[in-house]
């Protein structure tokens, strides 16, 4: 069976575009204008997945607070916001919610789908199995990373990571010791825009989710002027 | 320019202190006042001593009886005034201790026809003291003859005969005799001024006498009470000129001309009078009464006032000499009028005169310095005739003391109300010019020197009721208002991504669904192109809104203390990957150095720098970053070579939206240099940009405080030692 997309989206075209590409992919797409529509719908039926805008015709955090009213009714179901609103304390407040992923516009429709199938993937892989340790994970000294699941651990501590945050923290240990060049970190993002500063940004939250855990970690090293490099020393 | 705007013209203290000048009017006419008050004050005294003049002339009007101890008329006589004598005269033969003016009250007799002195003229002046008539006489003797003390008579030499009624009615004579210069004897005589009545000299009758080159000075006192109530008196000077012979050669006398009474008349103040004017009791006051022949007949008092009363080298008496130095100035000018009024308009003489005349009069005269008198003169009548007049003379000390009173005060008070409101005015002057200041200093501070808004208003003087607060108010006003139309530029950015972001992104998704949807035009360069067009409209957007945000994201950064010294050598190190053509060389110092610093603000402010050396660095030659450490701070300089910088951009090239670049060169809106200064001075340094002194590139320099080491030793140039910010 299908799995159920919802889009909430007040632009029409966009929300257009989005449903066509989605249903394409083959999901079965549910579009919503309003939060009002939205909340309706989602009385009726639960989505598998849900994207938001965050800002929906006059109420500048309707995405918020579908947001936060999906997650009481179902913890485990992820959320992607997907929004103009790109400021850090926009991103933030999204994540915090317990949002998936964060994504600015303009989106690459193919990197949505993307994200999509990925969420829905990791969502059942940890529904089934959320004891057992998955056999897609790595271990680099003493990270631990389970591609499948999206699930990062440091010295048996669990780390939760956005999913673009996995993505570079997962192209930064490929090759550990070696530099990585921003192009690269920003092709993980796999957005269209990205610049330096949005890297640095990423890899100073991840080294921060890192030190909440360990004060002492000290493995994401700045190559300043190129990228950053995974020090196992 | 400045120079003169500052000095061009008065502060706001000096302008209103010379307002505060204006206030001299007010002692101005206060000492105008005071001199109409003295005005006042000395013709209402004049009034009050004309009215006790005219008082004391009722007492005697029409009591021709106090007069009458004279003849009638005095024209049948000629009269002999005794002067009073005020001082200590002693009987010493010399006139001067008499006192002054009775020089010139000498009367000649025997003078020759030219009116001259000859042989036998004597000078005659009588006055009184002491109940005594004292009696000068010079006389001019070519030979004088003195007596010859073994001659019983006394007509033998030269001698003075005193002839005069006495107290019972007889005749009464007398010979003062002149046994040699000094002490004389007098003795009573016959009838025929021959020999002494009695054996031994008068003892009451004193004389003395001299001798000078032209004769003799002969002074001599007899008792008043030898004299009778008529008082008829006269001298009679007896001249021998041959010691051998010794008969008298002529007579000199005082007697009167022929045809009239035999003697002379003394006129003598009248008791009676005397009595009368000292029973009315007047104290501080000199009454004189005097006949129409303007002989004093009775005086009493005196206009001696009570001047001087401090005690010297106190502040009164020290004010009082210093205000009659400078009163004449004050005076001439405030009234333009001389100081003191030079000469009185009338003469004592014209007083005594329209008094006698029957009108009463009165006039003001200086007696000495600071001491004034006013003499009103009151006529006394009986009948149809004038029997004299009384004169009443006082001094103005009281006006005197209450006008140094008054202008003490005056002068006290305008000092210290011209000090007060002197003092209030420049405190005012200045309380409003520092209010003036701080505000002026806090509405330039509102905005820093890029123009940009610090503050949304004012917060000195909004309060203030005043125009200065109306000023602070409207400054503010237009400060907030200006304020809202910066944060809507300051916000256009966003709210332009934000607009843009959504028909941006359903054109990128239509053209994504397009590609899709129709399998042949994946290859369309229409499509690539427009793919592009997306791109770089959104690339526009971002950098715009990143730059706007910066500020704001600044904010937001933690500093930490790095080793600047290995980042740049770590960057410079991977500049050479990212620009394959062109070569970079580093010199950095050998040891740490340490700046608290955000470490991707740095190396985002490098790669602007860098950005900008690399764009316009002439091919193939190097460019050079340098680190300088000096004592408290690390100089960061990025040298390329190439065309130098327009004079007018070195001030002007780290200000937002500015960009010195000729060519369309992709995406430049002058954002990174501005982004380079906003990071430099986010971390409390500088930015600056300038033409190598070869002239023959460009070199930009930032400078960053340099730090303290950090507490844990770093062991690598990105271990990340968070030090807590602030």
């Amino acid at each position: 069976m299908a799995k159920t997309i919802a889009i909430v989206e007040d632009d029409p075209d966009q929300r257009a575009n989005y449903t066509d590409a989605i249903t394409k992919k083959g999901y079965e797409v549910v579009a919503f204008g309003s939060r009002a529509e939205a909340l309706d719908g989602f009385e009726r039926k639960l989505p598998d997945l849900a994207i938001l805008d965050i800002i929906l015709g006059d109420e500048i955090d309707a995405g918020f607070q579908i947001c936060r009213d999906l997650l009481s009714r179902s913890p485990s179901l992820p959320v992607i916001f997907l929004t103009e609103r790109i400021d850090e304390i926009d991103k933030i407040s999204g994540l915090r919610l317990g949002a998936w992923d964060y994504l600015p516009k303009p989106i690459s429709l193919e990197y949505l789908a993307e994200r999509i199938s990925s969420l829905l993937r990791i969502n059942e892989a940890r529904e089934k199995e959320t004891a057992e340790q998955s056999d897609s994970a790595r271990h680099i000294g003493d990270l631990t990373l389970d591609q499948e699941a999206l699930l990062v651990s440091w010295k048996g501590t669990r780390i939760d990571l956005s999913g673009t945050e996995f993505r570079m923290l997962a192209k930064l240990v490929r090759a550990p010791g070696h530099a990585v060049s921003y192009e690269t970190l920003m092709n993980a993002t796999m957005q269209s825009l990205v610049t330096n500063n949005t890297i640095n940004t990423h890899m100073r939250n991840i080294r921060k989710k890192f030190e909440k855990a360990d004060a002492d970690f000290a493995c994401i090293k700045s190559e300043y002027g190129f990228g950053y490099r995974w020090s196992t020393g | 320019m400045r120079i003169w705007n500052r000095f061009g013209g008065p502060r706001l203290g000096t302008k209103l202190a010379l307002l505060g000048l204006l206030l001299l009017v007010v002692p101005w006419f206060s000492y105008r006042q005071l001199v109409a008050m003295e005005d006042l004050l000395i013709q209402g005294q004049s009034n009050t001593q004309l009215l006790m003049a005219e008082g004391i002339s009722t007492l005697f009007n029409g009591r021709d009886q106090l007069f009458s101890d004279l003849p009638i008329s005095t024209a049948d006589y000629e009269a002999l005034y005794a002067y009073p004598v005020d001082t200590d005269a002693r009987l010493d033969g010399l006139l001067e201790d008499w006192g002054e003016g009775f020089d010139d009250r000498l009367l000649r007799f025997g003078a020759a026809r030219d009116g001259g002195a000859t042989d036998g003229t004597m000078d005659v002046v009588i006055g009184e003291k002491d109940e005594y008539l004292w009696g000068f006489v010079r006389v001019f003797d070519e030979t004088p003859v003195f007596r010859d003390t073994n001659t019983l008579s006394l007509d033998r030499a030269d001698h003075l005969r005193l002839s005069f009624i006495r107290a019972d009615g007889e005749d009464g004579r007398i010979t003062l005799t002149l046994p040699g210069p000094g002490v004389q004897s007098a003795f009573r005589v016959d009838e025929n001024w021959r020999r002494a009545t009695t054996g031994r000299p008068e003892a009451q009758i004193r004389g003395f006498s001299r001798v000078t080159n032209d004769g003799y000075e002969l002074e001599f006192r007899l008792p008043l009470e030898m004299l009778g109530s008529k008082r008829y008196f006269a001298m009679i000077w007896a001249d021998v000129d041959d010691p051998a012979e010794r008969a008298i050669e002529r007579m000199t006398q005082t007697l009167p001309t022929a045809g009239k009474e035999s003697f002379e008349l003394v006129v003598f103040r009248s008791q009676e009078l005397l009595d009368i004017i000292e029973g009315l009791g007047y104290a501080g006051a000199r009454v004189i009464v005097i006949d129409s022949e303007e002989r004093v007949r009775a005086e009493t008092g005196s206009v001696q006032g009570t001047v001087n009363s401090e005690p010297e080298g106190s502040f009164g008496l020290a004010f009082r000499q210093f205000f009659s130095r400078i009163r004449p100035t004050l005076h001439r000018l405030v009234t333009g009028q001389e100081w003191p009024i030079a000469e009185p308009t009338r003469r004592i003489d014209d007083v005594i005169a329209s008094a006698l005349r029957g009108e009463p009069n009165w006039l003001q005269r200086t007696v000495e310095e600071q001491q004034e008198v006013i003499i009103a003169a009151h006529p006394i009548v009986s009948r149809d005739r004038i029997l004299g007049a009384v004169m009443v003379e006082q001094n103005t000390a009281q006006i005197l003391s209450f006008q140094r009173t008054a202008l003490e005060e005056l002068i006290l008070l305008s000092v210290l109300s011209l000090l007060i409101v002197f003092v209030a005015l420049i405190a005012f002057a200045g309380r409003l010019a520092w209010r003036i200041r701080s505000l002026r200093q806090e509405a330039s501070a509102a905005i820093d020197q890029h123009g940009r808004l610090k503050t949304s208003g004012l917060k000195s003087e909004m309060t203030a009721g005043d125009e200065i607060g109306d000023l602070a108010r409207s400054v503010s006003n237009m400060l907030s208002k200006l304020h809202s139309h910066n944060r809507f530029l300051e916000n256009m950015p966003r709210t332009l991504r934000h607009e843009i972001n959504n028909p941006l992104n359903t054109l990128s998704t239509s053209l994504q669904n397009l590609a899709e949807e129709i399998p042949g035009i994946q290859t369309s360069k229409y499509l690539d192109s427009a793919k592009r067009g997306v791109l770089r409209i959104g690339q526009i957007v971002q950098n715009l809104a990143d730059a706007a945000n910066l500020e704001e994201a600044l904010e937001a950064e933690e500093l930490e203390t790095l080793d600047i010294q290995e980042l740049l050598e770590n960057y410079v190190a991977n500049c050479s990957l990212n620009h394959k053509t062109t070569s970079f060389v580093y010199r950095g110092v050998d040891r740490p150095a340490y700046a608290r610093v955000a470490d991707y603000r740095i190396e985002q402010l490098l790669d602007k720098i860098v950005d900008n050396a690399v764009d316009f660095h002439r091919s193939n030659s190097p460019i050079k970053v340098q680190l300088d450490v000096t004592r408290d701070a690390l100089r960061i300089s990025v040298a390329n070579r190439g065309p130098l910088l327009p004079a007018d951009a070195q001030t002007t090239l780290f200000d937002s939206m500015v960009s010195h670049r000729d060519s369309h060169s992709q995406l430049h809106f002058g954002l990174g240099l501005y982004v380079v200064r906003l990071i430099a001075e986010y971390h409390g340094g500088s930015a600056q940009a300038s033409n190598l002194a070869d002239g023959s590139g460009v070199v930009f320099v930032v400078q960053l405080p340099l730090a303290a080491p950090p507490a844990r030793r770093a062991s690598g140039s990105d271990d990340y030692a968070q030090v807590a910010a602030g």
